[in-house]
């Protein structure tokens, strides 16, 4: 029997997964692709919580609506954060987030 | 039943928007520079129409997710001349340094609208949504001198930490709807007061959702990205950056803390607290090193968040038995919305100077400033004023709101955070003075006078007047904001039916 509690653990690891693809990943489309299964883990969450939450019935669709706004945003955001680091590859010859340090301090 | 028309300002900047976008493509390079005086007549005539339409007018739309009132209505005309004055500032800039103007001002403009939807939103979706149409913009605003890497440089860690802290704060909401079941800011408050504890799942996603905001805001330990996207991006956006978006995200934090998370304030009142000290001591220390000026006040800004969040943590009296007070919760209120506005007018006129007096892009090392006093007296008198009121210094409006956002946050009972306050606007008084010391003491290499364009002279005219007139007399605009602060549920009349629950 499937329970919250699976989505949650599910949701809370996906999202460490992507936290830590984030802070330890040294190329920015990884780093996006990271961010992304961080937004997945929020579906799964919100999914999850809006199938077996501890709420009436009439605000069980809001969860299934917020997923589909999730989606769509993470795709615009997407589209925009890949048009940002092709401009940084043309600038520099390289798309590597080490190389992003003319500003530091 | 939904009244559409009271969302019409809204549409009108949609629209605006798109007719700039439009405007741009039909239109020869000769007519292109009427395209910023189109946008800055749409937005007076939607701030006119908004104010004289608006005024006094309640709403609640989509059952109940974005809220029409005073407070929104306040917002809505500062970040609208926020707005205005930073398209005002644009003119020379973006002229001289940066091609396609229309989509400059286009993008401009849908980050207006993002901000004044989140001033207006009154549920953790809706919130996100304006945040994100906000944050957009802005990651392309940033690095929209494209060729200049620094720029680009400045976007990429603006938008990847940004994407980064929606994902954060998206997590914090979704906790929020599955354990209180709403996201709606009113029901949260409802649900919030009936609970006798907050469950730790509830407690991850209420710090997921500060941090997610505290990044936005650029609070520390949050504020990495802020000092280089400040130094990248083209001058006019930094001055946006600093002032519209941090407006617009403390118009939202103020509308959430005081309407859906009161009850469950002796949790976040101590996390706000040791967020707003550590800001503020690592913004001013940190911009005691700084040689770059837009750096410079890059930490000077972060410092300023960190007196708004201590107005933030202010907004309600918990006592020592764990009860809480919130009789004088408008005064927090009020020192917050009053110190986002003498901060907003500040730094506009601060970082117009710097765009004058700096320019080549790139290198805004603080020795250009050398011998402003004698290039241009005026510029280094606006200049001036502007580190003299961020520093707190009478006559100036930054003396009047610090001076209130302090005394209301003393009266709430955060004694030891209004000492570390004053203790840290001290503080800046050092770096503040090395600009001014740069102006006036130290001789300039080249002695030639600057030449300011007449437009740029009379934006710079009418902020200084702004910062002494308000300084001197800030009675009518406390009038507007004590307009808005009455509009906030809690901080008005139901506030005290809620202290009876908790009490």
């Amino acid at each position: 029997m499937i329970t919250l509690a699976h989505f949650q653990v599910l949701a809370a690891a996906l999202f460490a997964v992507g936290m830590y693809g984030v802070l330890s990943r040294r190329s920015p489309v990884i780093i996006l692709m990271a961010i992304e299964l961080m937004l997945n883990a929020v579906n799964i969450n919100l999914i999850g919580f809006a199938a077996f939450g501890d709420f009436p019935e009439a605000h069980r669709t809001f969860g299934q609506v917020l997923v589909v706004f999730v989606i769509t945003i993470a795709a615009a955001e997407l589209a925009l954060a890949v048009a940002i680091i092709l401009r940084l590859y043309r600038n520099k010859g390289s798309a590597n987030v080490d190389d992003v340090n003319i500003m530091k301090w | 039943m939904n009244n559409f028309t009271l969302l019409l300002p809204e549409f009108l900047l949609a629209g605006l928007a798109f007719l700039v976008l439009t405007a741009d493509f039909i239109t020869n390079d000769e007519r292109k520079r009427y395209l910023p005086w189109l946008a800055v007549a749409g937005l007076g005539g939607i701030l006119a129409f908004s104010l004289i339409f608006l005024w006094g007018d309640i709403g609640s739309l989509y059952g109940g997710i974005f809220r029409i009132d005073g407070y929104a209505l306040f917002f809505k005309a500062v970040l609208i001349v926020i707005g205005i004055f930073v398209v005002l500032s644009s003119i020379d800039y973006v002229k001289k340094n940066l091609d396609h103007p229309g989509e400059y001002y286009g993008i401009l403009i849908f980050t207006v609208l993002g901000m004044v939807l989140l001033a207006s939103s009154a549920e953790l979706l809706t919130a996100y949504i304006s945040l994100e149409l906000l944050s957009f913009g802005l990651y392309v605003l940033v690095g929209f001198d494209r060729y200049n890497p620094k720029s680009n440089e400045a976007s990429v860690k603006y938008m990847l930490l940004g994407a980064f802290s929606s994902a954060l704060m998206l997590f914090g909401i979704s906790q929020i709807y599955g354990l209180l079941g709403t996201t709606r800011f009113d029901e949260m408050a409802r649900v919030l007061a009936s609970l006798p504890e907050l469950s730790p799942g509830l407690i991850v996603g209420l710090v997921l959702l500060i941090a997610g905001l505290a990044f936005k805001v650029a609070a520390v330990p949050f504020h990495m990205w802020a000092p280089d996207a400040y130094e990248g991006a083209p001058t006019p956006v930094t001055a946006y950056l600093a002032v519209g978006s941090k407006a617009a995200a403390f118009a939202l934090m103020l509308r959430l803390f005081s309407e859906a998370l009161i009850p469950s304030v002796g949790d976040w009142q101590i996390i706000l607290a040791i967020l707003a000290a550590l800001t503020m001591t690592v913004g001013n220390l940190g911009a005691l090193v700084q040689t770059n000026v837009k750096r410079l006040l890059a930490y000077s800004s972060i410092g300023h968040v960190g007196y708004l969040l201590l107005g933030i943590a202010a907004l309600a009296f918990v006592r020592d038995d764990n009860t809480i007070s919130l009789a004088t919760t408008h005064l927090a209120a009020n020192g917050v919305m009053l110190h986002i506005v003498a901060y907003a007018i500040t730094n506009i006129a601060a970082f117009l100077v710097i765009s004058v007096v700096f320019k080549n892009p790139g290198n805004e090392d603080i020795t250009g400033l050398a011998g402003l006093g004698r290039r241009s007296p005026f510029l280094a008198m606006v200049l001036a004023a502007s580190v003299l009121s961020l520093a707190g210094l009478p006559i100036f409006v930054g003396f009047v709101s610090k001076f209130y956002l302090f005394n209301a946050a003393a009266t709430q009972g955060l004694l030891w955070l209004v000492g570390l306050a004053i203790f840290t606007s001290v503080i800046s008084l050092y770096y503040y003075l090395q600009i001014l010391r740069q102006m006036y003491v130290e001789p300039a290499e080249d002695d030639s006078p600057i030449k300011v364009s007449k437009l740029t002279l009379g934006v710079l005219g009418l902020l200084f007047a702004g910062m002494v007139f308000l300084g001197v007399y800030p009675a009518p605009l406390m009038d507007a904001i004590q307009y808005a602060s009455d509009a906030i549920a809690v901080v008005g009349s139901s506030g005290a039916e809620l202290a009876h629950v908790l009490d």
